[in-house]
């Protein structure tokens, strides 16, 4: 039917080496979620905090973040910092500029469930004598969270999704580097992106599915 | 119904396609034009000048060759990955991209003789104290993706057992991570590697050691099944050296020494 | 780091660059947007069973990386297809938009099945009531409203999208990154150059995002 001979076996023979590959993409997806919730809920707290200074670092953080491409982003904490003498591995550079990227989107979405959650609770709970760090932490940040939960399942489909463009600062351990590394050396290219499409195709499904199911578990209320 | 039918129409279409099948040379010849495939981010073997046009050995590698078969040269720039699916999608004919004649790839597409050879140099950062190839054993070091020496590099480093090998997407990556002391050392060409070293872009990196393999045997490359172009190619790559093209254009974008030889004693091709 | 090799000659080819970022962008965006309200009516009108043909293949353009995408469908098109049908060749150019625009309409018909469904339904049993066709409350009716609620996410998307185009020239666009990269083989200034090509991205993105923000906030006001 083609005019083109597909060597599928000589792809599918790669397949442990893919998934491999695949494991270290959950792995930096996961890592650069948590250290991107974890920064965003700073960075929402900065931007809350009334100081110019904090607010504007939470500002240009957030700007920076979503206003220029992620590539160029992951190529900067490689090379940007690599002229400042800050060596980091192309696996931290990956994890970092994505975790940096999550720590923004994020951000901005804390900001809008803020809105959601009525400023008389922080005065109700100030009232019962919590101090204005304790009413965060303990009654406004899990419903921040919680109302945040299905844009952070979203910003974790796209960490997993980032994890492609690692190539540019020399990553080759995850899915899509190892899958660069075997194109550039057979020339296959259809069969073995075709095989990491779907390797994606159902890590993202995964993601999305658990965390329908948790949301059904957590909220049921 | 009218699935059935656009199908059939696609099958009619490849079998007419396969039984018509015109031989490239006689293409190239009727259309007037070379459309040679040449990688343009790898100096001094491709690359732009101050206005951004094309130049380089294999720019003038690509016009001897259309002016050989009586046709204009045409210069399409691809990346070293995008080579091959530029030749399978037709739209180009050959391939001078200083491409190494590796059997993997035979298995896909069809090669010269060949037509240049590169000694490898192994390139380091002086603050990484390595003064020769061995030098490099467990340390970080890089090389662009895709390569020759970068494939050799890689295996290197697993037969090591120790050190890091990371493949950067293009040359100015890799001399950039070299220079800010990201990688500690690099096998690249040693023409390339001279030409980045004078630039004085990426102060703190020199030339150690020339690299232990095999000299680096690229070649032109077409569609593996068109022989009457494959075996014109042959003839013109032994022309060049035989009437001392070759030896011309080395000089004019290498510089002053004696060119690679292009023949391995001992053995036919 | 200010004394550069960079000409005149140079900052043309990058605003050529950036013309041709734009002009992706453009075109994605608007074959998009009407694919992604073609296939978002689609969705709603079916009732989520049968449309899940369609809901799978869009929600396909959503989880897999856009590189792999534009890999795999160069790849299909220029050494399977264009071989095979003995078309002439298919440039990098029609092969980004077509990937970059189905992209789009994957996430548009999210966003405009989302508009459709904010509209309240009693609302449009009103107008329907009222003897207007489905034709004319979907016009008079659903689509004033559902923008309004749309719109922000869309502009979202758009940016979205003219920042995920800088990932077409693997397919050999010249867009702003690739010429960027041009200029860097051959000036080897990687950093300087990067941050003017981030810097055009900020300065088209952060007024556009800004615009969008105060839409958000003046239409949820009322």
């Amino acid at each position: 039917m083609f005019n083109y001979s597909f060597r599928w076996n000589q792809a599918f023979a790669s397949l442990p080496q893919m998934l491999e590959g695949a494991w270290v993409t959950i792995q930096i997806a996961l890592l650069s979620m948590a250290i991107g919730i974890t920064i965003a809920i700073l960075l929402t707290v900065f931007r809350r905090s009334g100081n110019k200074l904090l607010s504007g670092v939470a500002s240009t953080w957030v700007e920076v973040a979503r206003n220029t491409p992620a590539l160029f982003q992951i190529y900067m904490v490689h090379f940007g910092l690599g002229g400042f003498g800050i060596h980091l591995s192309p696996y931290l550079s990956l994890l970092i500029g994505i975790a940096f990227n999550n720590a923004g989107y994020l951000a901005e979405n804390f900001r809008g469930a803020l809105k959601a959650i009525p400023e008389t609770q922080t005065r109700a709970a100030r009232s019962l004598g919590m101090s204005q760090g304790q009413a965060f932490t303990n009654v406004v940040m899990p419903q921040m969270l919680r109302i945040s939960f299905l844009p952070i399942t979203n910003q974790m489909v796209w960490a997993i999704l980032m994890t492609s463009l690692g190539a540019v600062v020399a990553m080759n351990t995850d899915l899509f580097g190892v899958t660069k590394a075997l194109t550039d050396r057979t020339f296959r290219t259809f069969e073995y992106f075709a095989i990491a499409a779907v390797i994606f195709y159902v890590i993202t499904k995964v993601i999305t599915v658990s965390a329908r199911l948790l949301a059904a578990r957590l909220f049921r209320y | 119904m009218k699935v059935s039918i656009a199908l059939g129409g696609i099958a009619l279409a490849a079998s007419l396609a396969t039984t018509a099948q015109a031989d490239k040379l006689d293409d190239i010849i009727a259309s007037g034009t070379l459309r040679c495939a040449v990688v343009l981010d790898f100096p001094p073997m491709g690359s732009r000048d101050a206005s951004n046009n094309p130049i380089g050995f294999d720019v003038d590698y690509c016009s001897d060759l259309a002016a050989a078969l009586g046709v204009k040269p045409e210069v399409v720039e691809t990346t070293f990955p995008e080579r091959i699916p530029a030749l399978m999608s037709g739209s180009v004919d050959v391939a001078v991209a200083s491409t190494s004649d590796t059997l993997e790839r035979a298995k896909t597409v069809g090669f010269s003789i060949p037509y240049y050879a590169f000694e490898n140099a192994v390139v380091a950062s002086e603050k990484s104290g390595i003064t020769d190839a061995d030098g490099m054993k467990g340390k970080v070091v890089g090389a662009t993706a895709g390569t020759y020496e970068a494939i050799w590099l890689e295996e290197q480093v697993k037969s090591w057992g120790a050190g890091e090998f990371r493949p950067y997407q293009n040359q100015a990556d890799v001399f950039l991570a070299l220079s800010q002391g990201q990688l500690d050392a690099t096998v690249s060409t040693m023409e390339v590697a001279q030409a980045n070293v004078k630039t004085g872009n990426f102060p703190g990196i020199q030339i150690v050691d020339k690299a232990p393999m095999v000299p680096d045997y690229v070649a032109l490359i077409t569609l593996r099944e068109e022989y009457g172009l494959i075996n014109f190619m042959d003839l013109f790559v032994n022309q060049q050296v035989r009437t001392g093209r070759y030896a011309e254009l080395y000089k004019k974008w290498v510089g002053e020494g004696e060119p690679a030889s292009l023949t391995i004693p001992g053995v036919y091709r | 780091m200010f004394n550069t090799g960079l000409t005149s000659n140079d900052l043309w080819l990058l605003a050529q660059g950036a013309g041709m970022t734009l002009l992706v962008t453009a075109i994605a965006v608007s074959l998009g947007t009407i694919l992604g309200i073609i296939f978002g009516v689609l969705r709603y009108q079916l009732g989520p069973w049968w449309a899940l043909p369609l809901t799978f293949v869009l929600d396909v353009f959503r989880s897999i990386p856009l590189l792999i995408q534009l890999i795999l469908a160069n790849a299909f098109v220029n050494m399977i297809l264009v071989p095979t049908l003995k078309i002439g060749k298919v440039s990098g150019f029609t092969v980004a938009c077509g990937v970059l625009a189905m992209y789009t309409a994957a996430y548009c018909s999210e966003i405009v099945r989302g508009g459709i469904e904010a509209v309240p339904a009693n609302l449009r049993r009103a107008s329907r009531s009222l003897g207007m066709s489905w034709g004319q409350d979907m016009w008079n009716i659903v689509m004033p409203l559902a923008t309004r609620v749309a719109l922000p996410s869309w502009i979202g998307l758009a940016l979205g999208v003219m920042k995920d185009s800088a990932l077409v020239y693997i397919v050999q666009v010249p867009e702003l990154l690739k010429n960027t990269q041009i200029l860097i083989t051959r000036l080897q200034e990687p950093l300087l150059l990067l941050m003017i090509c981030g810097l055009f991205y900020f300065l088209i993105s952060f007024p556009i995002a800004r615009f969008g923000g105060y839409l958000e906030k003046r239409w949820s006001n009322d």
